[in-house]
């Protein structure tokens, strides 16, 4: 008669056999795999890594029938590069960036929201469309957009890059939040609808925490596509917008091909978006995999 | 129709603290019906897949036929598995999906569709050869899993679960079918459930499972009878069995507050044992009867041909005691009387929790 | 009772209606910011270029713009540097894509499995894409391709062919050595996410049913990858037919125009001969073929996606 009569748990657990440890050898073809996984790895970044690499030589150690890899690595290339007046253009660069992305994100989240939580009749003319806008050679309109940017005294300007930049990221981007949207699921609606939240409180509160960093993704890719941009860049401004692509292009035309002082205003133009793109790089993957790898 | 043997078979993952299948030992003979059950975690879905071949073997052996499994691929041990979500393959039609394993094998197309042919014909699919499974019901998704199985006449069918993501009716439904089709292929068959009451009324032989290790390997009978352990006892029949610590006394056993004498081989085997858990069947007590016990009840369940009485021991507001009645039966708030069958008490060591006496 | 139905059926029936039209525009109003921005920064340059495209205009000669209807087109049809470059253009869409659609399945098989280093892998492959289209096109032309001093030579002259000018006798070659190497890891990220979102319970079955690795690839994996592929393969193709600063950075089309595709092509007209006419009606062209192409291969998406969205 013990105060505890009724034994609550299922009963003692007998302790586990020794276990001497014969492991047998697990995953072994995991190695082969992953030597052919690192020399592809290496392979593709290679370029990158040369570029890097040669960016620290002088001219002459850059020019050398065979590589060297091994040579004592100095500055003086990238001394060039930056007194070249590098920073008006990184300046005018980031301006069109991240302003562009910022007007893409604005248009494109109720524009996909629409499309994907309360749909709407021809939901697929609507995408259809913003990907047709996407066919269209820029080439062929640059014609309009130069004379009209030019009467319009837009030319040379940064804001006329904002523009078309967001012009030009709007429809992947809309495609993009659309799946990240769509990926919200139903109930979480219903059950802010049942707790009786108004539709803007419902959007801030329940809906943008689930899609977060599907926005982070689309972001990340609107801006490496604007930074990158080149074509618009050239032709329509000069001196005062003139964004990193152009620099990179105008400094080899005039100092000529070579290839140390190329490499080092290469790496300087390219390496934001590259670290951007590594450190978030998991934004990215979703991003450019339309949100299905996480 | 082969034999298969567990020979302390162990599978530890990488990093785990315990080994998922801790040195099991099962002896399944040509043509049995084996369920292996037990809560979640216990290792039965690992010990099934270890002899499909999609978990490693890290440790001891498995041989079907006598032959030796170890680093021997899924694809060539000759076993067709059944999965919780039937893995079907959408890209293909249900009689692709059916005629697969032989289409793999290399087995002529006609060959291939006459035998898909007589396999739907058994379980009512012969309507839907050509449907993917994306326009299937769950009930049809489930018998083409069966269908793709049974096809391949395989030497072992494996199950893990297959009726767990069905609806209640369906479920009980299936189940019989299961069964029957397997007594009548008379293939050997592992199969996977939580739910003790399919193991039970399925099985040939029953492995009861916990943490990894095997608990007892009987047939359903056995188990719900004698138990070897408190694990078993408490795991198998429901409502769960009865529990009591008890002390032995002078000629009896002390426990719910009362003496009870048990057989004298109990007794007898009991002596050195210093703590015991006494359990005692809900349908082995009664209303009235010796009056052992005094019970205060706290819910009665009244399920139309019986009813179970929930209450606890007068003395004892902690204790959970269950009792089997019939249509008549006390309210709620009532003291009453309940008597113990001392034949029917099963007596366990408190400290190991094994089995004491007969 | 019956008798106050209908009066009080017909004030809420109108109500109703008016109710649903109010719904509908509440609905598409969040739509309507995107899409008319859109419309007006895109639809108004090409209905404007449609417009240029039936007049002959030089820029260097003022005043010299008169209509002259399809005279543009018939001009652009007849001109046989433009089925070139438009042959260019169809070689390096088709060439590019394919390849790094190939070279990406490959590439995801091999992140699909779990090896030491795979993040770090994974970085690598997919740094091309983050590089400049113009700064990849410098750095392929010269420190890969040059005869003299390129990598690529270095590599290749153990096995005699040294001092070879890449960029002359392969033109169009090199250009898309240069694309694939940018567009690869954009397919291998599509692929991987079709690769990760197979069910591997699907993959075990087949294992146990008895199909060999390579067979699982073919009849289980290559049809669950099919939509992700097309999905790459029109995106890819979009950017690819629409490229300009590889070709422009690389071999300003040539020699000749034997790397031209048409977006060089109608920007040599445009910008360097002034042919704003001729340019346009090429642009037209152009927009109305991609159009075209691409109506039936996004309608062959869609159905593939929506299918299987309609499935889960």
């Amino acid at each position: 008669m013990s105060a505890d009569s009724m034994t609550a748990q299922a009963g003692p657990v007998t302790p586990a056999p020794e276990y001497t440890g014969a492991r047998k050898k697990r995953r072994h073809n995991s190695l082969t795999l992953g030597i052919v996984g690192w020399v592809v790895g290496i392979l593709f970044f290679f370029p990158v890594l040369w570029m890097v690499i040669t960016s620290f030589k002088t001219e002459a150690q850059a020019y050398t029938n065979t590589p060297r890899v091994i040579f004592s690595p100095t500055l003086s290339e990238y001394k060039t590069v930056f007194s070249s007046g590098l920073w008006p253009y990184v300046a005018n660069s980031a301006f069109a960036t991240i302003v562009s992305t910022i007007l893409v994100l604005v248009l494109a989240a109720p524009c996909a929201f629409a499309l994907s939580l309360r749909p709407v009749k021809k939901t697929r003319d609507v995408l259809f469309f913003f990907i047709s806008t996407k066919m269209l050679p820029v080439v062929a309109a640059i014609i309009p957009i130069y004379i009209a940017a030019r009467d319009l005294h837009l030319l040379d300007n940064i804001f006329t890059l904002v523009i078309l930049y967001t012009a030009m990221n709007l429809p992947i981007a809309v495609w993009m939040m659309r799946s990240f949207f769509l990926e919200v699921p139903g109930e979480l609606l219903e059950a802010a609808e049942m707790d009786g939240a108004p539709l803007r409180r419902t959007v801030v509160e329940v809906i943008l925490p689930v899609v977060a960093p599907g926005v982070a993704a689309t972001a990340l890719i609107c801006c490496i596509f604007s930074w990158n941009e080149f074509f618009f860049a050239v032709n329509l401004t000069a001196t005062r917008a003139a964004t990193v692509p152009v620099f990179l292009v105008g400094f080899i035309s005039s100092e000529g091909l070579y290839f140390a002082q190329l490499a080092a205003a290469a790496t300087v133009a390219t390496l934001p978006v590259i670290l951007i793109g590594w450190v978030a790089q998991r934004q990215l993957v979703r991003g450019l995999s339309f949100g299905a790898i996480k | 129709m082969a034999e298969v043997s567990y020979e302390q078979a162990t599978c530890i993952y990488p990093g785990a603290e315990r080994p998922a299948v801790s040195a099991l030992d099962l002896a399944i003979r040509d043509g049995e019906f084996v369920v292996m059950v037990g809560p979640s975690g216990c290792g039965k879905t690992t010990a099934l897949r270890m002899l499909a071949g999609l978990e490693e073997i890290d440790e001891g052996s498995i041989r079907i036929d006598g032959k030796d499994m170890v680093g021997v691929p899924s694809r060539e041990r000759d076993i067709a598995m059944v999965f919780q979500n039937y893995a079907l393959y959408p890209s293909k039609t249900v009689g692709e999906n059916m005629g697969f394993a032989l289409k793999m094998q290399g087995v002529a197309k006609g060959e291939r569709a006459g035998r898909v042919r007589e396999a739907a014909k058994l379980l009512d699919l012969q309507d839907f050869l050509d449907r993917k499974p994306r326009n299937l019901s769950g009930g049809q998704r489930q018998r083409v899993a069966m269908g793709r199985a049974i096809v391949r006449e395989p030497k072992v069918f494996c199950m893990d679960e297959p009726l767990s993501n069905l609806d209640a009716q369906l479920r009980v439904q299936t189940r019989t079918q299961i069964a029957e089709l397997q007594r009548r292929l008379a293939v050997t068959t592992v199969y996977v459930t939580h739910d003790q009451v399919e193991a039970m009324t399925m099985g040939d032989r029953v492995a009861v499972m916990r943490l990894g290790q095997l608990q007892q390997f009987a047939s359903p009978t056995e188990l719900y009878d004698k138990p070897d352990n408190v694990f078993v006892a408490s795991f198998i029949g429901s409502p769960a069995m009865n529990r009591f610590d008890g002390t032995l006394e002078n000629g009896g056993i002390r426990a719910g507050g009362a003496l009870l004498r048990p057989s004298d081989q109990q007794l007898h085997a009991a002596q050195g044992h210093g703590k015991l858990v006494v359990g005692i069947r809900p349908e082995h007590l009664s209303v009235g009867g010796g009056g052992e016990l005094t019970l205060k009840v706290a819910l009665v369940e009244d399920l139309g041909s019986d009813s179970f009485i929930y209450g606890s021991l007068a003395d004892d507001p902690d204790s959970n005691i269950i009792v089997r009645s019939g249509r008549d039966h006390p309210r709620p708030g009532e003291v009453i009387k309940v008597g113990v069958d001392t034949a029917q008490l099963h007596l366990f060591d408190a400290g190991t929790g094994r089995r004491i006496g007969g | 009772m019956t008798a106050i139905a209908p009066p009080v059926a017909g004030v809420h029936h109108v109500g109703a209606r008016a109710d649903r039209r109010r719904q509908g525009w509440v609905r598409r109003a969040p739509l309507l910011p995107a899409l008319v921005f859109t419309i007006i920064i895109t639809q108004l340059p090409f209905l404007v270029t449609l417009y240029y495209s039936l007049l002959s205009w030089s820029l260097v000669r003022p005043g010299s713009r008169h209509f002259v209807g399809f005279g543009n087109y018939v001009d652009v049809f007849e001109d046989s540097q433009f089925r070139t470059t438009a042959l260019n253009t169809v070689i390096m869409t088709v060439g590019t894509v394919l390849i790094a659609m190939v070279i990406g399945v490959l590439l995801a098989l091999v992140l699909d499995q779990k090896f030491l280093g795979r993040g770090v892998v994974r970085t690598l492959l997919i740094t091309p894409f983050l590089v400049m289209p113009v700064a990849a096109a410098l750095l392929w032309k010269t420190m890969m391709l040059d005869p003299t001093f390129g990598i690529v030579d270095f590599v290749l002259r153990p096995f005699g062919i040294g001092h070879f000018d890449w960029l002359s006798s392969f033109p169009l070659g090199s250009v898309m050595i240069e694309m694939i190497w940018q567009w690869t890891p954009f397919m291998m990220l599509l692929v991987l996410a079709g690769l990760q979102s197979q069910p591997k319970d699907i993959l075990e079955a087949a294992r146990c049913d008895g199909a060999k690795p390579f067979a699982i690839f073919r009849e289980l994996t290559l049809p669950h990858l099919r939509r992700y592929i097309e999905l790459g393969v029109v995106l890819g193709a979009i950017y690819v037919i629409n490229e300009f600063d590889a070709v422009y950075m690389m071999t300003q089309g040539g020699p000749g125009i034997s790397s031209a595709n048409l977006p060089f092509y109608i920007y040599q007209r445009a910008f360097l001969g002034f042919q704003v006419g001729q340019a346009a009606a090429m642009g037209v062209v152009v927009v109305v073929a991609t159009i075209i192409i691409a109506t039936f291969a996004l309608r062959l998406i869609f159905t593939s996606f929506s299918g299987t969205e309609q499935a889960a």
